[in-house]
C-alpha cells in the first residue's frame, strides 16, 4: 500500500500513470497554497491560480494540464476528464503567466459529488509542440502526452464540491427522515 | 342512510333534491320515469337519488380514489384501485364505463351527472342503446364531452378500449405493479454498489489527505531542523570571528 497521496486519491489511476517527480510545481489560489487532496470551495478558485515551476534550466518549457476526472458526478464519470486550463511553453523556474494559455482558465463548477481537479505538468521536448485540443469534455491526459510527446514531471490535485455542498450528499438530510 | 333520510323528509328532500339539481336532471328523470313510475318530477328525482345511493355508492367510491389519484395521492394505495379498475375493464365492456367516464370527466363537482349515465345501464342493460343516446345527450348538454366521446366508440360493438387517460395509466401501472417486486430489488442493488463505490471513494479521499498532511508535516520538521541546525552552525561561526571584533583595538592613532 503506497503512501503517495496521488496513488491513494486514484489520480495516478485515472489520470496518469506512475511516473517520478523531478519538478517542484506551487499552485496558489488567493495565498493559499494548493496541497493533495485539500477542500476548495468554487468561490475560492474563480481566478486561475499562481502556478510557480521548478526546475533549473530556462531553455527547458513545460505544459500544465488542469483536469477533472469526476465530470459530471464522480459516480458516474462519463465526460473524464473535462479540461479547465491548458497552457503551454512555460519556461522553467517561472509561472504560468509566462506560458501561452491555450485553453482558457475554466472555473470549477461541480454538480454534484466531490470532484478531484488535477493539476499536471509535463515536459516539452521543444518549444511549440502542443496544439489545441478540440473539445474540453472527455479529455485524456494520457492521450494527450503521447501525442505531444510530453513527460509528466509533477502533479497535484484538489478536491471541488459544489458552494452548498454537505461533503457528497445528495440532499441536505431530508432524505434522512 | 340516503333512503332513511329520503323517506323521513319527504318534503323537504324533495325540495333539495330539486334545487339542487339543475336542468341537467331533467333528461335522466324522464327515462327514469318509464320504469319508476312517480307522479312529478321531484318523485323521479329522488327515485334517481335513491338509485344512485343504492347501486352506485361503491362505484362512487372506486370512482373517487381514483379522481382524488390524479391529485397525486399516495402511490401505495392507488395500484391496487387501478388493477381492480383494469380487471373490471377486461372482464366486459359493460362495466367499463362505470368506472372510466366520471374519472375522465375530471369534474369533482358533478358526481351525480356523471353517475347517471352508471344508472341508467345498470337498471336496464338490455335497452343499453336508447339509454346511451340519453346519456349522450345529457353528457352534451353537461358540457362534458368526455361521457359522450368515452361511451360511444366503447359501445360501437368493438372490444377495444377507449383511448383513455386512465385505461393507459392503469395499463402502465398494471405493469408496472407487477414487476415491482424484481425492479425494486434492482433499484436497490444499484443503490447498494453506488453507495459503497461512494463510501470507498471517500475513504480513499480521506486517507490521500491524512497521507499528504503527514508528508508535509515530515517534510516540514525535517526542513525546520536542518534550518535550525544551519543557523546554530552560522551563529557558531559568527561567533568564532566575533572575539576578535568585540575587544577594542586602536585601528588608527589621530596625528595630534
Amino acid at each position: 500500500m503506497s503512501r503517495d497521496p496521488l496513488i491513494l486519491g486514484h489520480v495516478v489511476g485515472d489520470v496518469l500513470d506512475p511516473f517520478a517527480r523531478s519538478v517542484s510545481l506551487g499552485v496558489t489560489y488567493k495565498n493559499r497554497l494548493v496541497i493533495n487532496g485539500s477542500e476548495f470551495k468554487p468561490s475560492a478558485v474563480v481566478d486561475k491560480p499562481l502556478v510557480q515551476v521548478g526546475g533549473d534550466d530556462l531553455r527547458i518549457f513545460y505544459t500544465l494540464v488542469m483536469v477533472d476526472p469526476d465530470a459530471p458526478n464522480p459516480s458516474d464519470p462519463t465526460l473524464r476528464e473535462y479540461l479547465h486550463w491548458l497552457v503551454t511553453d512555460i519556461p522553467a523556474t517561472t509561472n504560468a503567466s509566462f506560458g501561452r494559455e491555450i485553453v482558457c482558465y475554466e472555473c470549477p463548477r461541480p454538480a454534484s459529488g466531490i470532484h478531484r481537479v488535477v493539476l499536471v505538468l509535463l515536459r516539452q521536448i521543444g518549444r511549440e509542440t502542443v496544439f489545441t485540443p478540440e473539445m474540453r469534455h472527455n479529455f485524456s491526459t494520457r492521450r494527450f502526452a503521447m501525442e505531444h510527446y510530453l513527460v509528466p514531471v509533477a502533479a497535484t490535485y484538489y478536491n471541488c464540491q459544489r458552494e452548498a455542498g454537505t461533503g457528497g450528499r445528495r440532499f441536505i438530510r431530508d432524505d434522512r427522515c | 342512510m340516503w333512503p332513511s333520510e329520503q323517506d323521513n323528509h319527504h318534503g323537504s328532500s324533495n325540495n333539495r333534491a330539486a334545487s339542487s339539481s339543475s336542468s341537467s336532471r331533467t333528461s335522466p328523470s324522464s327515462t327514469t320515469s318509464t320504469l319508476l313510475p312517480r307522479t312529478p318530477k321531484r318523485r323521479t328525482m329522488e327515485e334517481v337519488w335513491r338509485d344512485i345511493s343504492l347501486c352506485s355508492l361503491h362505484h362512487q367510491e372506486r370512482q373517487l380514489t381514483p379522481m382524488t389519484h390524479h391529485q397525486r395521492h399516495s402511490p401505495a394505495t392507488s395500484p391496487s384501485f387501478r388493477a381492480t379498475m383494469l380487471q373490471d375493464f377486461l372482464a366486459g365492456p359493460l362495466n367499463r364505463p362505470h368506472a372510466v367516464p366520471p374519472a375522465a370527466a375530471d369534474d369533482v363537482t358533478r358526481p351525480p351527472s356523471s353517475t347517471t349515465p352508471l344508472t341508467q345501464l345498470s337498471l336496464s342493460p338490455t335497452s343499453l342503446e336508447i339509454q346511451l343516446m340519453g346519456s349522450d345527450a345529457h353528457a352534451n348538454s353537461s358540457s362534458s364531452g368526455h361521457n359522450a366521446s368515452f361511451i360511444s366508440p366503447a359501445f360501437s360493438g368493438n372490444m377495444r378500449r377507449p383511448p383513455s387517460p386512465i385505461g393507459l395509466f392503469s395499463f402502465c401501472s398494471k405493469e408496472a405493479v407487477s414487476e415491482n417486486p424484481s425492479a425494486s430489488c434492482d433499484r436497490r442493488h444499484k443503490r447498494m454498489i453506488k453507495n459503497r463505490e461512494s463510501a470507498a471513494r471517500s475513504r480513499a479521499r480521506k486517507q490521500a489527505y491524512m497521507n499528504e498532511l503527514e508528508l508535509e508535516v515530515a517534510q516540514l520538521l525535517e526542513e525546520n531542523s536542518r534550518l535550525r541546525k544551519e543557523l546554530e552552525e552560522l551563529r557558531s561561526a559568527m561567533a568564532a570571528k566575533h572575539p576578535k571584533r568585540n575587544a577594542v583595538q586602536r585601528s588608527s592613532t589621530a596625528p595630534f
